[in-house]
């Protein structure tokens, strides 16, 4: 009776402390079209979810495979990284270029052993604000169910 | 406003008047009179102690007299420049009395009462009339009953009360109780479209209260229900009919056609009944509303008259500054050398007022293109900058766009605790010009060699803030934005702990960051002195004269055998009915003695270089350029089988129409060799819907103009349309006038196409006629189909391409901002003239191809511009010569150098490199440095995100 009482306030401890968990989320932006996507939701008040902190670069291909890799090291639950479309990258192909350094990186990660989940390539362009609030709600829900990454101190605990 | 301000090559006379204009185009003569403002501007801080000591307290003008002020103030707080000004009718210092309380309070002496006005008399090339609208006072209209309830606000009024700064600083308040209202309603078209003698549409009126309702809402959730009441929702402007549509979608907003014919409050509760008629059942019916918002027309600015005198120009019946008639230039005045632009010659919105005020500058240069000042640089000392890192941190409110969410109090304590911040201080607007100046204190006050800012977004105001830096000698790449309100304050308003630690955290990176910000110095290039200009339509042709005028060499390329573009094909055009064909021989007489080198029959192949220095190989020669305006235009829609077109010979388009007008050489129009005896329009077809969201602009008065020209020649006409949308110079009044020679308008639903069908020789027209309530049965000789503008493919696609230039979603090319920057595009030194950008009128192509001239002429006057030093650099230490970088760049920016003999290292172009730091990415021994955005720095970011944890 007593172990059973235990396991159950157990269970609800670890039940509140799931629900409790809140993800951390590095998201990688280019400066053209994606970071202009999240002013443009800005401009237009679209509310989304604020579990996450935005790094801008200048486009989505300086993103190398190392500042990921020391995301996911230091804790991080989920990496996004964020472009142009093609065709309206202001370095012409430099997305494309993202494209192939992304492969690499996410091949990385799985060797870390974290699920691929937790690492996508997104695009959003300057105009859509809706887009990027969506895409945040979207990943940051997807990484919440996943919980803590086994690498953050969530996850060791856990 | 700032940048005029701090422009070394602008005046500025602010409360000023001009009294007096003599002499010609290129020597005109003009007097100012400046009003006193009795306090001193050079002493003035602009810190307020005045106002505070003053007994007065009047309505403030500037918020429509919903708020307060003294009788010394500052007219807004974002005002260039931040001087106090006494308000001398209400002041109570005269000659009797004595209060002089702002005087003893000013602790730097600036307030002086016996100040004359004075009047300075300044040489001029020639004037640019900017004196914008002002709003009708719906006072004296009974019907509204604006003068008898406290809860009826103007347009304008409501506009201030949602503005962060303003009376409520933003918060949706019923006047009677300040208790949120649950239900408001708007009133379109108040004091215009025939009511106070006003026959013009006020054009911006129906996008406003479409936005504010929109915004009302997101500042007041407790709002339950907005009602529109309209007469047609003008969504014409590009991107304006998928905001429109975005805002159907709010089950919140109700849009609901008809005129209030009278507005009752209710003496006990202040609440509001709107009497209507339903127009779907014609019913009367009566709305009970908390408050209603009446979209005030906009008027000529009050002086109007008065300023018309002086400078010697007509105005039009409309009251506004009369345009150009004869080239349907609505830049110029009647007058040579005297311009207008924005609101000064009719409504216009934010858009098209900004590329106006280009398109002005263009015309206006060519008087003055002798004296261009050279561009002087002024001598200052750098701060140095070594040793530890001194952060300061400056944190902005913008008014309640930031503070009214972030806790700003507990990140200012929180700042202070962060490693090297030394200074930390928090600001109502850091982007005025008094707090600018208070930052550069600061630097200098506590030695700081970083500076962070926490405010709006780097897009728009980094250069703001660096340039201040810059200014007081602190590298301007030693500063570092956060953007705390677009991408937080703005988006987790409703949850303003989370946004608090959001800020903070994104604060704290900023800061770590910084430490490892390195100072950068900008390289300089020459500029090609010439312009090519793409596209021989009416934009790319007035474009390239404009040029021309001001002693540019142009080169204007077009694909086709004849210039002229759709000028060739039409009959008269709006506003005034000129001949297209008589414009189009001046236009092209004009570009026949001008310097503009035409090729005809030429595409362009290939573009290459960047800003200033452009190197575009064409089908007959090879060009350089320092930039480009693209002006290839757009296409008619193509209805295909929609409505038989392509089955049916009297199965017209306007654009078919009109060639047939254009070749009756003023007689009677003939269709398949008849003269119809009636004929019909629809309205929308490939614009609106699903495929095309966007509206086409110039079809509503297309339509209207040639419904006039049939009942010229007795042709029975009826128009089947879901809005008209008669916008631009004089196209409200002929739409008043076609109704007032019986064309039949006749309302049809958005989701229910009239149908056509044949029967005999003629076509039978069945529509449901909304405001009928009743199907609607029609036999017709003729339908016009009133096709929109589509992109010109594949045209578009391939100048998207070549030129890096994003398009936007309805498949126009995009502008670098819809307010901003209307003419610009995200790659430097290319810009947009015409139908390419958003379908336009001939004259509103004209006048926007004079903007982009503008914007180009202000690049190309250059003999160097300053190249942005965030590029990337190579350690040759510790570069192993290996082409990864070499085969991964499109710039074609990294090349490999031998160094000494068998050693190769890379290098990199610095005109050529972008500074997308891809190569930084790629490079294996991590030798390039994507400089201010290096490993270092992002590195930084990350470490301490992550250290700390949400």
């Amino acid at each position: 009776m007593t172990e059973k009482k235990t396991t159950a306030k157990k269970k609800t401890a670890k039940k509140t402390e799931k629900q409790k968990f809140v993800p951390k989320i590095v998201a990688f932006a280019c400066n053209w079209c994606s970071y202009a996507g999240a002013d443009n939701a800005g401009v237009n008040r679209i509310q989304y979810s604020p579990h996450f902190r935005v790094i801008r670069t200048m486009c989505s291909g300086r993103v190398k495979p190392a500042f990921v890799l020391k995301a996911f090291e230091m804790g991080a639950d989920g990496v996004l990284v964020s472009g142009c479309h093609f065709g309206d990258c202001h370095y012409i192909f430099g997305n494309y270029r993202a494209v192939e350094l992304f492969e690499k990186t996410k091949k990385l990660v799985h060797l870390l052993g974290l699920e691929d989940e937790r690492l996508r390539l997104e695009w959003v362009s300057a105009a859509e604000g809706i887009r990027w609030a969506e895409l945040i709600n979207e990943f940051v829900d997807q990484i919440t169910r996943l919980g803590p990454s086994p690498l953050s101190e969530n996850g060791k605990k856990s | 406003m700032m940048d005029v301000g701090r422009h070394p090559n602008i005046e500025l006379y602010t409360y000023s008047e001009v009294t007096h204009v003599e002499g010609k185009a290129g020597d005109f003569r003009v007097t100012v009179r400046r009003h006193p403002r009795y306090v001193d501007e050079d002493l003035c801080t602009g810190c307020g102690q005045c106002s505070d000591a003053c007994p007065i307290v009047v309505p403030n003008e500037f918020d429509a007299g919903l708020g307060a002020r003294r009788a010394i103030y500052s007219p807004f707080s974002q005002a260039v420049p931040n001087t106090f000004v006494i308000d001398r009718e209400s002041c109570l210092n005269d000659d009797f009395l004595v209060c002089e309380n702002c005087r003893k309070a000013c602790e730097r002496d600036a307030i002086n009462y016996d100040v004359a006005p004075q009047d300075v008399t300044i040489s001029v090339g020639s004037l640019i009339v900017a004196t914008g609208i002002d709003v009708f006072d719906p006072y004296t209209m009974k019907t509204y009953g604006y003068s008898v309830s406290q809860n009826i606000l103007t347009g304008l009024e409501f506009e201030r009360m949602l503005n962060a700064s303003g009376p409520t600083q933003g918060h949706v308040l019923r006047p009677t109780d300040r208790r949120v209202p649950k239900k408001i309603a708007f009133v379109q078209c108040v004091g215009v479209r025939g009511e106070n003698d006003c026959q013009y549409c006020s054009l911006f009126c129906c996008m406003n209260s479409v936005k504010d309702a929109l915004l009302a809402k997101d500042h007041a959730p407790e709002i339950e229900e907005i009602t529109i009441f309209y007469s047609d929702i003008r969504a014409f402007g590009k991107g304006y009919e998928s905001f429109y549509n975005r805002t159907k979608e709010r089950d919140y907003i109700k849009y609901f056609k008809g005129k209030p014919s009278k507005i009752v409050e209710d003496p006990a509760s202040h609440d509001l009944t709107i009497y209507v008629e339903d127009t779907l059942t014609g019913k009367p019916m009566e709305v009970v509303s908390d408050m209603v918002i009446l979209a005030s027309a906009g008027l000529p600015s009050s002086d109007t008259l008065k300023l018309a005198d002086v400078l010697g120009i007509e105005l039009g019946q409309d009251g506004f500054f009369k345009t150009e008639k004869e080239n349907a230039q609505l830049l110029r005045s009647t007058k040579e050398g005297i311009f207008l632009c924005g609101c000064a010659s009719g409504p216009e919105d934010i858009p098209d007022s900004v590329a106006q005020g280009s398109g002005a500058a263009a015309g206006a240069e060519k008087y003055v293109a002798d004296f261009r000042l050279p561009e002087t640089e002024e001598e200052i000392t750098p701060i140095d900058v070594g040793g530890p890192p001194r952060i300061g941190v400056f944190l902005c409110h913008c008014g309640i766009n930031i503070a009214g969410v972030l806790d700003i109090e507990t990140m200012e304590e929180y700042v202070r605790s962060l490693p090297n911040v030394v200074h930390v201080q928090n600001d109502l607007f850091l982007c005025s010009d008094g707090s600018q100046k208070l930052l550069q204190e600061m630097i200098k006050e506590h030695r700081l060699n970083r500076v962070v800012s926490a405010a709006c977004t780097p897009r728009t105001h980094e250069p703001i803030f660096q340039e201040t830096c810059a200014r007081i000698g602190l590298n301007p790449y030693l500063f570092e934005m956060v953007n705390v309100r677009d991408q937080c304050s703005w988006v987790h308003s409703q949850e303003p702990l989370l946004a608090t630690q959001r800020a903070m955290d994104q604060i704290r990176m900023a800061v770590a960051r910084a430490q490892w910000l390195e100072p950068l110095e900008q390289k300089e290039i020459s500029v090609e002195g010439s312009v090519l200009v793409i596209g021989g339509g009416p934009a790319g042709i007035q474009s390239a004269l404009d040029l021309d005028a001001q002693g540019f060499p142009v080169t204007l390329v077009e694909k086709e055998k004849e210039l002229g573009g759709r000028l060739r094909f039409l009959d008269r055009l709006l506003p005034e009915n000129v001949p297209a064909v008589d414009l189009l021989q001046r236009k092209l007489a004009q570009l026949k003695a001008s310097g503009v080198r035409v090729f005809t029959e030429t595409e362009i192949k290939e573009v290459g270089g960047f800003v200033g220095n452009f190197e575009v190989s064409t089908t007959k020669e090879t060009l350089k350029v320092g930039s480009i305006i693209l002006a290839s235009g757009s296409d008619v829609y193509d209805p295909k089988d929609e409505y038989d077109y392509e089955k049916y010979s009297n199965v017209l388009t306007n654009m078919d129409l009109e060639g047939i007008f254009a070749q009756t050489d003023g007689g009677e129009a003939l269709i398949n060799g008849t003269k119809p005896k009636r004929v019909a329009f629809i309205q929308c077809v490939g614009s609106r819907n699903e495929d095309n969201p966007h509206c086409s602009r110039i079809c509503c008065p297309t339509t209207v103009k040639q419904a006039l020209r049939f009942r010229e020649q007795g042709t029975d006409v009826a128009v089947f349309y879901r809005d008209m949308r008669t916008v631009g110079h004089g196209a409200e009044e002929q739409y008043r006038a076609a109704r007032g020679v019986g064309v039949v308008f006749i309302r049809y639903p958005d989701d229910q196409k009239p149908v056509v069908t044949k029967s005999g020789k003629g076509l039978r027209i069945q529509a449901f006629g909304t405001m009928l309530n009743d199907t609607v049965n029609m036999e017709v000789d003729a339908v016009i189909l009133a096709a929109g503008m589509v992109p010109k493919e594949p045209d578009t696609n391939t100048f998207k391409e070549m030129l890096k230039v994003p398009r936007s979603p309805d498949g126009f090319m995009m502008e670098r901002h819809p307010k901003l920057g209307p003419v610009e595009t995200t790659t430097d030194g290319i810009f947009l003239a015409g139908c390419v950008q958003s379908p336009k009128s001939a004259a509103e192509s004209m006048a926007q191809a004079s903007a982009a001239a503008g914007k180009a002429a202000s690049l190309v006057c250059r003999e160097r511009i300053k190249l942005d030093p965030t590029i990337c650099r190579v350690n040759e230490a510790l570069c192993r010569g290996c082409r990864t970088c070499v085969s991964i760049c499109d710039f074609h920016a990294p090349e490999l150098v031998e160094t000494s003999p068998g050693i190769f290292v890379a290098r990199i172009n610095e005109a050529l490199c972008k500074g997308c730091g891809t190569c930084a990415a790629w490079c294996p021994t991590e030798a390039i440095a994507a400089q201010h955005f290096t490993d270092q720095q992002i590195e930084a970011m990350l470490e301490t995100m992550l250290e700390e944890g949400l």
